[in-house]
């Protein structure tokens, strides 16, 4: 009874010119998107993907072990970290071992991929602006050139991969370069459990290094049925 | 710890030494002649009742200066304790029993929904409470499944004056505010009360020290409620009357500032009694209950439901008053149950219940009572049946000492929720259901005596319970060929006892002085499951002493202003549980939390202003305790707590 008072979340994504949507919960994926073939897929009405799946390798590479010796750097492979989820937060944590594994595969072509909340770019380097609509931005991404941009960083603490053991607090992070101002748009916090989410909807501006700028923007990370880390993305490329 | 009980022993002795001694009638210093309902479900009074019943009174209510049921049942009954479960769930263990084990009652009625096994308590607010009757060992004879452990019936308050209009309002720290008014008329035929009240308090964060033992809190969640609920009764002849209710409840949770949870209750009675003859007693009921879950996604702007629990339930009861004053009762409900869970199987299921039950409440004569009941139980879900018997014996060897004695058999079906539930829980185990489970089934033998002289009523009382194939999950597990996934089973656990004991002691002096002091012993012994393994017990298990203290001072000064200041108290011995290492490698075996011991003591005092205004001051942890570790069975507070509150009549203004 009483079922005029909810909502049915619709089945089907509603997607708006320079939009994408990326169902990126998987913990174990990146997904990759070119923003050409996302323009060419919208001139053209299709409905193919605008993104590419890729694992991430969690498979110990042959002939190495593993095990809590060193928090080597810059090294690809599983970090398992202990975070005090229950007490501190997430800025509290020790390193537990590491498992070398492959590097993250690619495909050819990509400017960003998407990762939960983290992102990275391909080469690129990000500006947050203060937009807070892409209708209000600037004509060009000139008025930008002037700004900071930062670049990718080694990162081996955000990009949570094997949640096996996360009622304990031991989480295996992929470590991998990600962009620490795009992945600023989604800021996931511990404790509380759940985890707190905070959409940040600043427009961020994206240089490649062709020399070419997009502007994009997180609009939701819901999906209609409120899984988290399904990404609604407002974009415009090239800028 | 020792310097808090010895400021306790103080204070008692202090007052003990200022109160002369006077003569108050017994029966009304200590609610003796109040009628209850709960342990019979015939009308007895309160020292004739067969059934060993603790009676908290609208007096005790506002001196325990409690605005919901966890604050009060806390502070007015040792051996009762409200602790988190998974995800900051209120959990209440009322000596070894807890969740679907306790059957919270409003005004007779069962309540829909559950989290994490429990009703949800803040639907259960004290404004517009007459009265609450605890009747504590197994009542499954009377009440069916769930009542296993007790019965808490929550009684509301009658219309008997014309008019009445009241208006209240309360403010504490994180922001704390509570609002209620209650609007009732009274007529020839007809009644009407309505009331309505809203609360609302802020997330805020509590510290830890560093390594803690198991998990801890950093955040306590606020909430906002909105409660609204009219009774209307229509009397046509001095021996009918019809009863109709209709309520709604809302609460939201922010845990997730772009998905709030939100929780709904809609509820809806009518009910007719018809007084036959001045010995024969028909009441015929209809009562709705529907609890729904969902989470509102600010950004889409969708208000998705996720759990829906809706209750149906037509009842009929018979008494018969025999002349010699024995009472026959002969009762029947029909339910339907339907739960929609999204994390269910087939997204919703259902089942019937239907039972009937016989009691006969057997006045031998003056001295010797004997109440012997049976009830047949049927699940439609299990095609189960369940015959359930209890008796009780009441021996009354002079007219201010009861000796009672009882034993009863409780049961508890399992829960839709338990037979099929799918869940993921947070990718760390899928909790799933059992659709062979079978009934929970216990033994509780009690025994208790009370004896009142002049100023002073004392209660001793013991319980023993057995219970066989205790339902909740049992040890994680991965299936065959599976090293991945766990899984969490409902099953059905090997034996399991509590027994324990409870003292109490009131008094009441002249100058307006009055105090309480109870202890309890629960002896709760950890269930194993069917082979005998330590299993992932979900719930801290209840504390083996407890104590509450209550002294208070009450007089009117003048015609317009009369204080009340009551001290209230309760101490909790420390507590260990025994938990595993590793929840995801069980073989590492299992070490020991130890949870420390504390004391609460709360100060308040209302002034009344006038018949009309009362205003109330309380602080609130009066020694500031802190935990050093906020777990899941520690007390929701970061410290001293100062409370303002101010209610007017404003019927009574004139």
């Amino acid at each position: 009874m009483f079922d005029e008072l909810y909502d049915t979340p619709t089945e089907s994504i509603d997607i708006r010119d320079g939009q994408l949507y990326v169902d990126a919960s998987s913990w174990l994926d990146w997904y990759y998107i070119d923003f050409n073939t996302a323009n060419r897929n919208a001139a053209e009405g299709g409905t193919s993907s605008a993104f590419v799946k890729q694992a991430i390798p969690t498979e110990m590479l042959d002939g190495q072990g593993s095990g809590p010796a060193m928090e080597t750097p810059e090294e690809t492979g599983i970090y398992t970290y202990w975070y005090d989820v229950f007490g501190a937060g997430l800025s509290h944590h020790e390193f537990r071992s590491f498992t070398p594994t492959a590097e993250q595969p690619e495909p050819s072509s990509w400017h960003i991929a998407v990762h939960r909340n983290n992102v990275r770019t391909n080469n690129g380097a990000a500006h947050e602006t203060t937009y807070t609509s892409m209708s209000d931005l600037p004509e060009s991404s000139k008025a930008f050139q002037d700004k900071t941009f930062t670049p990718d960083a080694w990162n081996q603490l955000d990009v949570w991969t094997i949640q096996a053991q996360m009622l304990q607090g031991l989480i295996g992070n992929q470590g991998i370069k990600v962009n620490p101002v795009l992945s600023s748009w989604l800021k996931v916090d511990l404790p509380p459990v759940p985890p707190l989410f905070t959409l940040n909807n600043h427009v961020f501006i994206v240089r490649f290094p062709d020399d070419t700028y997009a502007a994009i923007q997180l609009e939701n990370y819901q999906s209609p049925a409120g899984t988290k880390c399904c990404l609604t993305i407002n974009y415009k490329y090239p800028y | 710890m020792k310097h808090s009980l010895l400021f306790l022993i103080a204070i008692c002795c202090a007052v003990v030494s200022a109160a002369q001694p006077s003569a108050p009638s017994p029966d009304s210093t200590f609610h003796l002649k109040d009628v209850v309902v709960t342990g019979t479900r015939t009308p007895k009074l309160l020292k004739d009742a067969p059934i060993q019943t603790r009676l908290i009174t609208m007096k005790d209510i506002e001196k325990a200066d409690a605005t919901n049921v966890e604050d009060l049942l806390q502070q007015e009954m040792p051996g009762v304790e409200f602790s988190f479960a998974m995800n900051q769930k209120k959990h209440m263990n009322l000596c070894g029993f807890g969740g679907q084990g306790i059957l919270f009652l409003m005004d007779g009625e069962r309540l829909a929904g559950e989290t994490m096994d429990d009703v949800d308590f803040t639907r259960l607010n004290m404004a517009n409470v007459e009265r609450i009757e605890i009747v504590k060992g197994a009542a499954s004879a009377l009440y069916g499944s769930n009542a296993g452990g007790g019965v808490i019936n929550i009684i509301t308050k009658e219309q008997t004056a014309p008019w009445t209009l009241n208006l209240n309002g309360r403010l504490a720290r994180h922001n704390e505010r509570r609002f209620g008014a209650s609007y009732g008329v009274k007529g020839k035929w007809l009644q009407n009360r309505l009331d309505i009240h809203h609360s609302s308090t802020d997330n805020f964060n509590v510290s830890n020290a560093a390594e803690p033992a198991t998990q801890v809190i950093s955040t306590i969640f606020g909430d906002c409620t909105w409660n609204v609920k009219d009774r209307l009764t229509y009397s046509p002849t001095d021996n009918l009357r019809f009863i109709a209710r209709a309520g709604y409840f809302y609460r939201q949770i922010t845990r997730t500032a772009d998905t709030p949870e939100r929780y709904r209750d809609f509820s809806a009675g009518l009910r007719g009694l018809w007084d036959i003859s001045k010995r024969d007693q028909l009441e015929l009921s209809y009562s709705f209950d529907q609890y729904d879950k969902s989470d509102y996604h600010k950004i889409s702007r969708l208000d998705v439901r996720d759990y829906s629990n809706v209750q149906n339930i037509v009842r009929g009861i018979y008494n018969h008053h025999f002349r010699s004053g024995s009472i026959l009762t002969l009762g029947t409900d029909f339910m339907h149950d339907y739960l929609m869970n999204k994390n269910l199987g087939k997204t919703a299921e259902s089942q019937d219940v239907l039972d009937a039950f016989v009691q006969h409440d057997w006045l031998i004569d003056k001295h010797w009572e004997m109440v012997g009941a049976a009830r047949y139980d049927y699940f439609s879900d299990s095609k189960d049946a369940h015959f359930t018997p209890k008796l009780s014996v009441r021996y009354q060897p002079t007219n201010n000492l009861n000796l009672r004695l009882g034993y009863g058999m409780g049961f508890r079906s399992p829960a839709l929720k338990e037979k099929y539930y799918n869940f993921d829980m947070e990718g760390i185990w899928i909790i799933k259901g059992n659709p062979d489970l079978k009934a929970e089934l216990s033994h509780n033998l009690h025994a208790s005596a009370d004896y009142t002289k002049g100023n002073y009523n004392f209660t001793v009382a013991a319980y023993y319970n057995h219970v066989n194939n205790k339902l909740a999950t049992g040890i994680p597990h991965y299936l065959p060929g599976d090293d991945k996934q766990l899984y969490l089973d409902y099953v059905n656990l090997s034996d399991y006892t509590v027994w324990g004991g409870e003292a109490t002691a009131l008094a009441r002096w002249a100058g307006g002085f009055s105090a309480r002091i109870s202890y309890a012993f629960t002896n709760e012994q950890l269930p194993k499951d069917g082979n005998g393994r330590t299993i992932n017990n979900q719930y801290i298990p209840a504390r083996k002493h407890s104590l509450t203290a209550r002294i208070d001072w009450e007089k009117q000064f003048t015609k317009h202003y009369g204080l009340l200041i009551t001290l209230n108290g309760r101490f909790l011995s420390k507590v260990r549980n025994v938990e595993f290492i590793d929840y995801y490698d069980i073989s590492k075996g299992t070490n020991t939390v130890h949870y420390p011991a504390y004391t609460l003591w709360k100060l308040s005092t209302i002034h009344r202003l006038g018949k009309a205004v009362k205003v109330t001051a309380a602080l609130d942890n009066l020694l500031n305790y802190k935990p050093k570790y906020h777990y899941f069975n520690s007390p929701l507070t970061d410290g001293i707590n100062l409370m303002v509150g101010l209610s007017v009549d404003i019927d009574k203004s004139k």
